[in-house]
């Protein structure tokens, strides 16, 4: 009871750990104060109460597969932000604007609120369903403060590394972290819309779980990281690599431009 | 803003979707959770075929039905039933668990 809740509770916290401590440095360096992470918090726990108490209901849309459909929606979002949060980061760095810092601080309200519902709502969901169950209370809730303190850990190790990494360098390894997780995003949220025939099914282009397997910490750490998958389909590779290629260009875009 | 690349790629997705659903019926297949037991614990399905999974949980509790071999994962609240899409695959076995009671909630697809 203890492993699992630990293990359940740090895939969730995982992700969103690794976006918190991404974009609280990339804000460091802009110099923009870092009290942004208050209102995610208090937004991200509220709706992640709200939606774990809509769940049921949630999931009973789009004859039965409203979850997947949610949680897509959810995900394409923000995505969508995140390119919004790159453009308007990249254009504040090369020519500083009075009202660049505050959207900046909204998109990466609602960046993180978004990715703390999702999860949030799920690791709330396990607490009820385990705790009614079964009489391990304390086992349960140890796991999950455990589970949480190594996410938040990762969070803060990742935080440091990217501060303490030449100026410029930790600029571009933010970034390109960011991305990465983004368009692993894109590569879940494509397959929650196949999972709920959104999308057409196909067969799986390759299977490397012999050699790097989903269950292993790597493979879970490169989920949440680069979000790696073992077998997918042709349209999640694709949409994965969209989701990957589209901010590069942009941000080639924007550094022609502000060459000229 | 200019439409952008990816937003017409997911505009004619929103097109094509209507016509992508109706495609030839899909096979069901019935499970249930009870107990913290899936009921089958072996779900057998064609190769090569998409197949609708129909999960009815009798427990009060909620179950997340998760397999990393199917690349699939969902909560299926107590009391309540879910619906999930697998396939099409090749031939093999693919387990699945339930995430919150994975000591017994166990079991596997098998596609021949």
């Amino acid at each position: 009871m203890l492993l699992n809740s630990v293990i359940i509770v740090l895939r969730e916290v995982l992700e969103a750990a690794l976006i918190f401590s991404i974009l609280l440095a990339l804000s460091k360096q802009s110099k923009i104060h870092c009290t942004w992470i208050i209102w995610s918090l208090l937004i991200g726990m509220f709706g992640a109460v709200v939606y774990g108490i809509n769940i049921p209901l949630v999931s009973e849309w789009f004859d039965g597969v409203g979850q997947e459909v949610v949680n897509a929606l959810m995900q394409y979002t923000v995505y969508i932000m995140l390119l919004f949060y790159i453009i308007i980061l990249l254009l504040y760095a090369s020519k500083p604007a009075a009202g660049a810092p505050k959207l900046l601080v909204i998109m990466m309200v609602l960046i993180t609120s978004i990715a703390m519902i999702r999860e949030g709502a799920e690791i709330l969901l396990y607490f009820f369903s385990v705790t009614r169950s079964v009489n391990h209370y304390a086992a349960v809730m140890m796991g999950m403060i455990i589970g949480a303190s190594i996410g938040i850990s990762i969070g803060f190790l990742f935080y440091y590394l990217l501060l303490n990494i030449r100026e410029k360098w930790s600029m571009i390894i933010g970034l390109g972290l960011l991305i990465l997780v983004s368009s692993g995003m894109i590569s879940q949220a494509t397959l929650l819309m196949i999972q709920a025939d959104w999308l057409p099914a196909q067969m799986p282009l390759w299977n490397t779980s012999d050699f790097l397997s989903e269950k292993s910490v790597l493979g879970q750490l490169l989920y949440a990281l680069v979000g790696y998958e073992a077998t997918p389909t042709a349209l999640q590779a694709s949409m994965y690599l969209g989701g990957l290629i589209l901010p590069v260009f942009i941000i080639a875009l924007l550094k022609l431009k502000f060459k000229s | 803003m200019r439409k952008s690349p990816f937003i017409r790629v997911l505009l004619l997705i929103g097109i094509l979707l209507p016509t992508i659903r109706i495609a030839a019926a899909t096979p069901v297949i019935d499970v249930e959770i009870k107990n913290h037991l899936f009921i089958p614990s072996e779900i057998i399905i064609p190769e090569n075929t998409k197949v609708k999974l129909v999960i009815h949980n009798r427990d009060e509790t909620d179950e997340e039905f998760e397999s990393y071999e199917l690349n699939r994962e969902k909560v299926i609240i107590g009391n309540r039933k879910g619906v999930i899409f697998v396939g099409p695959l090749p031939a093999g076995e693919y387990p699945f668990f339930g995430e919150f009671f994975p000591k017994t909630a166990q079991g596997k697809v098998i596609v021949k």
